[in-house]
């Protein structure tokens, strides 16, 4: 049984429980004072809106350079793949690794696993309840992970700062990814695990 | 383990008696809780909470030990490189005002918030709820803290910022000469005491203490 279906609201903040109060009134939570809903409002619109909106940036946030290393004048710019075969080619496989899985695997896996997750729930399909819940435990817990590029390169522009003999500036599409990091993590806020069940279960009760 | 029960008699329970999964809304009798013990979720899996002992005291000399650390793991030098005979070191500071200069102004807004700004602001939270529930006194605002705690927990990054000093230190390497600073022996540290931080205060018995239902709390 669903506590929404005994007239009972969890809060979303401090997980207190709160009985429902009638129809149209806007309810706080008695413990912690934080506004309790059913389900978040609108959470699949967010997330969609939330969701397209990365997905436009990751365009720019792949083809643009995200930062410039120059040596003795000469500048190169670096995209994040070429930042990745770079790494590969000087041997670093394990580090170029973790680069590319925290940068273009983990990203991509969530653009792709929110949409899933969303298209699921509104389709009542294609997966089961237990593979979306794993999917955005998943997403959440690996959503932070991404910034690390953001990370190492704020680390570069410092450390590596010796006027014209060597310098590192960041560039456009750094500001690009930082967006689709922040706008995923937000979309994976908004979305509310709650609705993967409500309709898993109401398929089961042929309600 | 918990059992969800048959729906009829949930419905007459008092609510402090149910507990209901914050994932998948399932309701739940309420298991009581030996020490040490955690509940979860029979349908989801998600981790109800946990019954953990001396929770107060331990997370207060945790706070108090990462607030410590948190200025030298800040602004003491992580790493410093040396190329031709000049020197540069490498502080999170500088990393968010070098980017700030180089005219990269949001995400230098963006690192400042993740690596310094939030993980500062989340201890000072549990700082203050924490003296709070000790000292029994301004239990609104603690419950108020508490709630900002929520919202900025996933955005402080230490340890995805940790990841990135070992990648720069890897693409540096080969670069110039590198010598690691106290700094970074400070910023480990401030990371690990802040994951067992997270570990050791169980939001579930915070909330209680807060509101006052749970006395075992500072036990």
């Amino acid at each position: 049984m669903r506590a929404i279906d005994a007239g009972i609201l969890i809060c979303g903040e401090c997980h207190e429980l709160n009985r429902q109060a009638p129809e149209g009134v806007s309810q706080t939570c008695s413990r912690c004072g934080a506004i309790v809903h059913a389900r978040r409002p609108n959470s699949l619109a967010r997330t969609w809106a939330l969701l397209i909106t990365a997905a436009i940036l990751y365009i720019p946030a792949n083809v643009l350079p995200i930062m410039t290393v120059s040596a003795l004048g000469q500048g190169s710019p670096d995209t994040i793949m070429s930042g990745v075969i770079t790494l590969m080619k000087h041997g670093m496989l394990p580090i170029a690794a973790v680069v590319f899985i925290a940068s273009i695997l983990v990203p991509t896996f969530k653009l792709v696993g929110i949409a899933l997750l969303l298209y699921s729930v509104q389709r009542h399909q294609p997966l089961s309840a237990r593979q979306r819940i794993l999917m955005y435990r998943f997403i959440e817990f690996i959503g932070r992970w991404s910034m690390l590029d953001i990370f190492v390169i704020a680390i570069l522009v410092a450390v590596v700062n010796f006027g014209r003999i060597a310098s590192v500036e960041a560039n456009l599409g750094a500001v690009a990814f930082a967006s689709v990091v922040i706008l995923t993590m937000l979309a994976a806020v908004t979305f509310d695990p709650r609705l993967i069940w409500d309709n898993t279960e109401s398929d089961d009760d042929h309600e | 383990m918990t059992e969800p029960v048959d729906s009829h008699q949930l419905d007459d329970l008092p609510l402090e008696q149910l507990v209901a999964c914050h994932e998948c809304d399932l309701l739940m009798r309420k298991p009581v809780l030996k020490l040490d013990e955690k509940a979860h979720c029979p349908r989801c899996g998600y981790e109800l909470y946990a019954h953990r002992h001396n929770v107060v005291q331990r997370s207060l000399a945790l706070v108090l030990a990462a607030l410590l650390l948190y200025v030298p793991a800040n602004f003491l030098p992580i790493m410093q490189l040396h190329l031709l005979g000049q020197t540069s070191d490498d502080t999170v500071w500088s990393g968010v005002v070098g980017l700030y200069n180089t005219g990269m102004r949001g995400v230098a807004v963006v690192v400042f918030l993740c690596s310094m700004a939030i993980p500062l602001l989340k201890l000072l939270c549990q700082l203050a709820v924490l003296l709070s529930i000790r000292l029994n006194i301004g239990r609104s605002y603690g419950l108020l803290l508490y709630r900002i705690y929520h919202h900025l927990r996933d955005w402080g990054m230490l340890e995805v910022y940790f990841m990135g000093v070992l990648v720069a230190m890897v693409k540096l390497v080969d670069l110039a000469e590198l010598s690691l600073g106290l700094g970074l022996a400070c910023f480990i540290s401030l990371l690990l005491v802040q994951v067992w931080l997270e570990v050791v205060m169980s939001p579930h018995q915070i909330w209680s203490a807060l509101s006052g239902e749970d006395l075992h709390a500072c036990d």
